[in-house]
């Protein structure tokens, strides 16, 4: 197995840095920008703004898995320990924003459809993946032994990533409550320019955020493994 | 008429803030514990 660079002998890095600060300055703003710059909507109202974190989230989500998955094919493959500590920071980080798409999608349900919850294909499958997700880092947790956690967790991820294109896709292929794609689709975007520029601007802020995460929680995970080796006294 | 639904909207955009900035805290309290931990280590050589 690769070696890790987490070894003793270098100065561990700092969790946090100047790009989380970055990062939180930048969600601040699209806060500010889609609660006091952005109008509301004439039907739904002010719970339409719920769109610009809920689909945010939803897309890092989407991002953080995809990292999982293409983290994870590489540890299986070259073996690499870095690969697998990178795929364990993006499976927590995902199923942080999976948690703010489950809470905030309800909270936009409950006066748009009248229900905070309904058992449709795609919120189905998102909660689905949340157990998934989190399954993975209970899985993670009750393994000692470092090369089998690894590969045993690889397989589950790559699993789980399977499932967001047909999460993505679920819109088109059942008869769903859940609205179709307003920006993301071949056509031209359903929303004034003000509100695309807000969801842009907001889409940016929480992707730079989820990297900030991903880096801390990486760090993180080579600080714990640092932790580890000195405490079985190698 | 507009429906009134801000209390939504404020509800959402208040859970969506607990969450990101709890998880930062924690990921910074589990990192702090882990510092201080290695620290004790060194310190007794």
């Amino acid at each position: 197995m690769t070696a890790s660079p987490a070894g003793e002998g270098s100065t561990p890095r700092p969790v946090f840095d100047w790009l989380i600060w970055l990062a939180l300055a930048a969600v601040a703003g699209a806060y500010i920008r889609a609660i006091f710059f952005t109008p509301p909507e004439a039907l739904q109202g002010y719970a339409q703004k719920i769109y610009y974190i809920h689909v945010s989230a939803a897309l890092n989500a989407y991002l953080a898995f995809g990292v999982v998955f293409v983290a994870s094919i590489v540890h299986l493959w070259l073996g690499d320990v870095r690969a697998d500590r990178l795929a364990e920071a993006s499976a927590e980080v995902g199923l942080l924003f999976t948690t703010v798409v489950l809470t905030t999608g309800p909270m936009w349900a409950r006066p748009i459809w009248g229900t905070w919850w309904t058992w449709d294909a795609r919120l189905t499958a998102t909660l689905f993946l949340w157990f998934l997700y989190a399954s993975y880092l209970v899985l993670r947790g009750a393994i000692d032994d470092p090369h089998m956690r690894a590969r045993y967790s690889a397989v589950t991820g790559i699993m789980g990533a399977i499932l967001i294109p047909f999460i993505h896709l679920s819109v088109y292929l059942f008869r769903t409550l859940h609205p179709m794609p307003i920006l993301l689709k071949p056509s031209a975007p359903s929303m004034p320019g003000d509100m695309v520029e807000t969801f842009l601007i907001a889409w940016v802020a929480f992707t730079l955020l989820c990297i900030a995460l991903l880096r801390a929680r990486y760090r993180y995970g080579e600080l714990k493994e640092r932790a580890a080796m000195l405490e079985a006294g190698r | 008429m507009m429906p009134d639904t801000t209390a939504y909207f404020h509800a959402a955009y208040i859970v969506a803030a607990v969450l990101y900035g709890g998880y930062t805290l924690s990921l910074w309290l589990r990192a702090r514990k882990l510092r201080q931990r290695l620290g004790q280590r060194s310190s007794r050589g």
